[in-house]
């Protein structure tokens, strides 16, 4: 099974993927979920029952808005984007993340140079 | 469903339709694609209602969410939800209402400016004297006190009359008082229209000025606005009308003393008399207010009164001493207890209204201890489950709570009609602010002793062990069981209280209707007439027309006796004056007599019987010393162990007079309540009254008598105003009206509580039942006969009810002290009663048992078994 071989996401982190996947543009949710899967190489999956829950916190902070539109084979399909505080949110967990990221890979960098 | 919603709903969807579209795209069959995309969707209704979640719940929508869930709830259970909705409403209504009504009587303050400076000054009785009552006043004392009073800001003076406004069609009797020119100002009272009285206006021979209540300014005078100035037929006199008193000003009903007409004064004139040269002592008949200046100690004034007829006390050894009293506790005085037992009983019966509806929930909560571990398993919090509980009491308290609001405002119109007149302020009961937030108060204190015991235990759930546990194979955990007894046991021992209460009322009425009140109550008739008109002012007339009178009454085919008096029995103590012989020095008082002014038939007429010498004859008329009648009690207490006859006693007014007693009679009750008072009658030629009460008795049906007498005095002088005619019957049953009054009351909400209490028994024991039903079952195949398994059943169900009873026993022990004062001629611990009460609760309480433990003896041990 290849359900195994996925990573559950934080929750912060999910918020941050979402706003990520939607500065290439307007895309609905099962559009996010498929993105973050295939962009994570099949790695981050992204549960449904977390999806819808974070997408309409994310509208109602204002970082999203959201219409109905068609989907390339006439599905009708609400569609979310990101607003102006949207993208101003996600350069500020962009960089939030790059910090945590290496403070993170200094500690286990540290760890195995100990290990070896 | 709101239209976010229907969105999140189709947003789901097109989430689905657009995984099956890929899966089938990547070569899956149909069926395989819908089944797989939802599994991986996983569990859609939770989605939702996560997502729902994220859009912001306030507590309101939440509320909403969880009154939707009690409302299903309760569509499911309509026995349950009508019986607690029906019982909320009628226990919070009740509550709510007989607060209203102490608001209204007791703790609103008075409206008149600063009520607190405001009291009443009344007479102590000697001390020798042993009596517990308070006494009128004399004009001359309140003269001195108006001059000498220095700590008095104002000092009023007042008397009850009545008013007859004649003019056009039949006159019309008005009551109202003769006041002092001070009296409203004392009050703090501006007229609306017009101005005050004048001290002029005070003296004899002016006393042409009337002050109007607002209330008869518009039903007799249509609010003529420009009233003030008219004329108006009093009496067939020209009065003028100075002022109109404001809409909203209640004056206090008789006063809360026994000598004002306890009817509300519609009309005011002066006093019409000269206070300072009024006699010292004795005529004792008048109120008297007073207010205090800012700051003054009641006991520094009372200091100056007592100073101010100092020299009168001396010179006539009077015994009397003025005392002080708060107008507003003393108006109130007598309803107090009587209102606050009320008020505690019908809080009795909500609280079992609301212990018995948390016992029914925990009933149907035990039902749902599986539905509470599923929930919790899925990821409910306790306080989810606490919550949805609770909710659902709320709303039932709310359901309740506003139709026991709609039932207090009807119940309080009841209430108003039905309440008896000498009921202080009940004119002024409205459901004000402070009722709602008493409501409120009501309603919050019912959710939290229905609601919160039942949400307690369902919350405490193991999801594990409710999963585990079959429902009807086992038997009930000892702790909730417990708990359910214990709240059966509350609930008799609240209604064991309440019976006992009313039961002790319910004694005392019969014991007040089984009283001897000294004269025969069957076939008289009473009709009052008043001789306040021109004609009538000197008394000659007054004495012809009431000679007249009774000479054309026994004239009257059917009449046996016809009588006049001054004031009935059962309406009360008036004319009080010492007891005393005239030769002792200074009419030095011992004690205080009733004096009424009677004709020689009066006594045969109204059956008193007369125990030694004669009663007075129309040739006395002619006697220089004035043949009296005094009442055994009165004899007694002038010449214990002496005959009486030939003896001289003291008489009322002016000072000095004496009469001889020719004859001594029966006792009979001025107050229904009291020991009748020491009595002394006088003739009527001696000070003809204004307002007679004729006495007729008839040979047979005596309301049928009630026109020919009326025609009779009619025919007399049509401008003499009549009351309506009562019979004796009528007399005693408006006597008795404030006390029926309670005891339907308190009897009404002892039977209630009983009816619930034996609900909640019942409820409590079939539910037993049906839960062991396997356990019961298995007794009966291991071969336990029918009635032992009854037995049981009644055995463990008694169990609680015998507890509750013994606690409400003591508790009645221990709050005895409360209702004593309420009782008459039965002790706050009457055997009698408790045993009743403890007989009545019992047998009721087996017979809600007894139902249950014949259906669980009819158990079928097979079905039983099989019943899953």
């Amino acid at each position: 099974m290849r359900y195994q071989n996925r990573i559950e996401l934080l929750q912060g982190t999910l918020d941050m993927l979402i706003l990520r996947t939607l500065a290439w543009g307007a895309q609905h949710g099962y559009g996010i979920s498929q993105a973050i899967r295939s962009g994570s190489g099949e790695v981050l999956q992204v549960e449904t029952g977390s999806l819808y829950p974070a997408l309409h916190r994310l509208e109602k902070q204002g970082w999203v808005r959201s219409e109905w539109g068609q989907s390339e084979n006439k599905q009708r399909a609400k569609y979310y984007s990101l607003t102006a505080a949207g993208r101003k949110q996600l350069a500020a967990e962009k960089s939030r993340w790059e910090q945590m990221s290496a403070a993170i890979g200094l500690l286990m960098q540290e760890a195995s140079d100990e290990q070896a | 469903m709101s239209k976010r919603d229907d969105e999140l709903n189709d947003e789901i969807r097109a989430h689905l339709e657009m995984a099956k579209r890929d899966r089938i795209a990547r070569g899956e069959s149909a069926k395989d694609a819908e089944a797989n995309a939802r599994r991986e969707l996983g569990n859609e209704l939770l989605i939702r209602e996560v997502t729902r979640d994220m859009w912001g719940w306030n507590w309101l929508d939440r509320l909403g969410r969880d009154l939707k869930y009690a409302g299903r709830q309760m569509k499911r259970s309509p026995g349950f939800t009508s019986i607690a909705v029906v019982t909320l409403a009628l226990g919070l209504g009740a509550t709510t209402a007989m607060f209203s009504v102490v608001n209204g009587v007791l703790l609103e303050p008075f409206k008149y400016r600063e009520p607190g400076r405001l009291y009443l000054v009344q007479n102590l009785p000697p001390p020798q004297a042993k009596m517990d009552r308070t006494f009128p006043i004399n004009a001359r004392h309140f003269s001195e006190w108006r001059e000498h009073c220095q700590s008095c800001e104002d000092i009023a003076m007042a008397e009850s009359t009545g008013f007859t406004l004649t003019g056009s069609g039949e006159p019309v009797q008005v009551p109202g008082l003769r006041v002092s020119y001070s009296f409203f100002r004392t009050l703090g009272v501006q007229p609306a229209l017009g101005r005050d009285f004048l001290r002029e206006e005070e003296l004899p021979g002016k006393f042409h000025e009337v002050i109007l209540t607002d209330q008869l300014w518009r039903s007799r005078f249509g609010a003529d606005p420009g009233i003030v100035g008219r004329v108006i037929q009093v009496s067939t006199e020209p009065y003028i009308v100075v002022g109109v008193l404001p809409a909203d000003l209640h004056l206090p009903v008789g006063w809360g003393v026994s000598f004002i007409n306890p009817m509300p004064s519609l009309m005011f004139r002066p006093l019409g008399m000269d206070v300072a040269t009024q006699h010292e002592a004795g005529m004792n008949n008048y109120l008297c207010v007073v207010r205090l200046k800012p700051g003054v100690q009641p006991a520094q004034t009372l200091a100056e009164l007592n100073a101010a007829i100092a020299d009168m006390v001396r010179r006539f050894k009077i015994d009397l001493k003025p005392t002080l009293l708060p107008l507003q506790d003393t108006v109130t005085h007598g309803a107090r207890s009587s209102l606050w037992l009320l008020m505690g009983t019908v809080g009795a019966v909500l609280l079992i209204v609301c212990v018995n509806i948390g016992n029914l929930m925990l009933v149907r909560t035990s039902g749902r201890y599986r539905e509470a571990g599923v929930r919790m398993a899925l990821g409910a919090s306790r306080g989810d489950l606490f919550r949805l509980v609770l909710t659902e009491t709320i709303a039932l308290v709310l359901l309740g709570g506003s139709a026991g609001l709609l039932l207090a405002q009807g119940a309080l119109k009841m209430f108003v009609a039905a309440a008896p007149v000498t009921l202080p302020r009940v004119d002024e009961i409205q459901m004000d602010s402070r009722v709602f937030l008493f409501a409120a108060a009501a309603m919050l204190m019912s959710v939290l002793i229905a609601g919160l015991l039942p949400a307690w235990r369902l919350s405490r759930t193991e999801p594990q062990e409710s999963l585990k546990g079959g429902s009807a194979n086992s038997t009930e955990t000892g702790g909730r069981l417990r708990l359910r007894e214990v709240l059966v046991g509350i609930e008799v021992a609240l209604s064991t209280i309440l019976l006992i209460a009313g039961g002790l009322l319910m004694l005392s009425f019969l014991r007040v209707m089984r009283v001897d009140k000294g004269f025969e109550v069957a076939h008289v008739i009473e009709q009052g007439v008043s001789l306040t008109g021109p004609a009538y002012r000197e008394e000659p007339p007054r004495i012809r027309f009431i000679g007249e009178a009774l000479r054309r009454l026994k004239e009257i085919p059917g009449v046996l006796s016809a009588g006049v008096t001054s004031q009935l029995p059962l309406r009360g103590e008036t004319w009080i004056d010492g007891l005393a012989e005239p030769s002792t020095p200074g009419n030095e008082m011992k004690a205080l007599a009733n004096f009424r002014f009677v004709s020689a038939d009066y006594w045969r007429a109204i059956g008193i019987p007369l125990r030694m010498g004669r009663f007075i004859e129309e040739s006395d008329q002619d006697r220089k010393v004035p043949a009296v009648l005094i009442s055994e009690r009165s004899a007694a207490f002038l010449w214990p162990g002496q005959n009486p006859v030939g003896r001289m006693v003291h008489l009322t007014g002016t000072g000095g007079r004496g009469g001889e007693v020719v004859g001594v009679v029966g006792e009979a009750r001025a107050v229904i309540e009291k020991e009748s008072p020491y009595m002394i009658y006088e003739p009527y030629w001696d000070n003809a009254p204004f307002n007679p009460t004729f006495v007729v008795r008839t040979r047979g049906d005596a309301p049928a008598m009630m026109g020919a007498v009326r025609i009779a005095l009619r025919g007399m002088d049509p401008t003499v105003p009549i009351t309506q005619a009562m019979t004796m019957e009528q007399v005693m049953d408006e006597s008795v009206r404030t006390r029926r009054f309670q005891t339907t009351i308190a009897a009404a909400f002892a039977a209630a509580a009983l009816a619930l209490a034996s609900l909640g028994i019942y409820g409590v024991i079939s539910f037993t039942v049906a839960r062991r039903t396997a356990e019961l079952g298995i007794r009966i195949a291991l071969g336990a006969s029918a009635r032992e398994v009854a037995a049981m059943v009644l055995r463990q169900g008694m169990g609680p009810v015998l507890v509750g009873l013994g606690a409400g026993i003591l508790c009645a022990v221990a709050l005895s002290r409360l209702i004593e004062g309420e009782l008459f001629g039965v002790g706050a611990r009457d055997p009698w009663i408790f045993f009743s009460v403890a007989g009545v609760l019992s047998v009721v309480a087996a017979c809600a048992c007894w139902a249950p433990a014949r259906r669980a003896a009819r158990i079928d041990p097979l079905r039983a078994l099989r019943f899953e």
